[in-house]
């Protein structure tokens, strides 16, 4: 209903709607779990290189898939999200089949746990989302 | 931190970001009394600034550097949250502004987290 507001038929930006909530939450990832790895890479990258690694990549991804989605790349943001899909799957399996790798937790071990598994529902919505908007 | 003083900053977070979920399945555009709302939560998180920094570095433990980056981060959420969010003309607008609650009340349990662990030990 809402959603037909303007008047014009210009397609609607990646990043109108439900898409300006997404953005947010992803720059809000990239931003925190970016600054938390840079400090523990500056401070005690020995203790668990593994998990503080793939906090930056984590991190990377996050803001690839927000720029994309702000610039309206559809196809790099379905890429980049579902990179951080099999991310988060991988790592938390993995986390749970050899914790040894990860003293420390990262953003993605134990299906992003200590973030309230929001980075296991993030991706989840962010392709339901891109599929939707590709499709409609 | 003053317990009784985060929880309510914490309950103000959640308030205001039912409230605006309310209004996002309303589809009601942002409004002026949105940016009550968040000025609301904003002062109450200033106070927490405030009161942290008199208190916090008399504390023994450490890391107080991250419990000040993780607090002014959480005051500058919302903000980034209503410029961005109220150029939306869908009900996801004020749903942006809504979920920048959720984020301060989930970066107000880790310095709160930091507080109880790493500060006041």
């Amino acid at each position: 209903m809402s959603e037909t507001g303007s008047a014009e038929a210009a397609p609607r930006s990646l990043a109108a709607g439900f898409g300006r909530l997404i953005v947010l939450v992803y720059v809000v990832f990239a931003v925190s779990a970016g600054a938390r790895a840079l400090f523990q890479v500056a401070t005690k990258f020995g203790d668990a290189p593994v998990s503080f690694a793939l906090s930056a990549i984590a991190a990377v991804i996050y803001l690839v898939a927000a720029v994309a989605i702000i610039r309206g790349a559809g196809r790099l943001a379905m890429l980049a999200v579902g990179i951080e899909m099999a991310g988060v799957l991988a790592v938390g399996g993995l986390s749970f089949a050899v914790p040894q790798w990860f003293p420390e937790p990262s953003v993605w071990s134990h299906f992003g746990s200590g973030y309230g598994y929001v980075p296991l529902v993030l991706p989840a919505v962010g392709l339901v989302y891109l599929l939707k908007r590709r499709s409609g | 931190m003053i317990e009784w003083l985060y929880l309510a900053v914490q309950a103000a977070a959640l308030a205001m970001s039912a409230w605006f979920f309310v209004d996002t399945a309303r589809s009601r555009q942002v409004g002026r009394r949105h940016f009550v709302g968040v000025a609301v939560l904003e002062a109450l998180l200033l106070v927490q600034l405030a009161v942290s920094i008199a208190i916090v570095p008399g504390e023994a433990g450490g890391g107080k550097a991250l419990f000040f980056s993780y607090l002014v981060t959480t005051i500058l959420v919302p903000v980034a949250a209503c410029f961005w969010g109220s150029i939306d003309r869908s009900r996801w607008g004020i749903g942006t502004v809504a979920a920048s609650g959720l984020i301060v009340a989930a970066l107000l349990l880790r310095v709160h987290q930091i507080w109880e662990l790493q500060i006041h030990v």
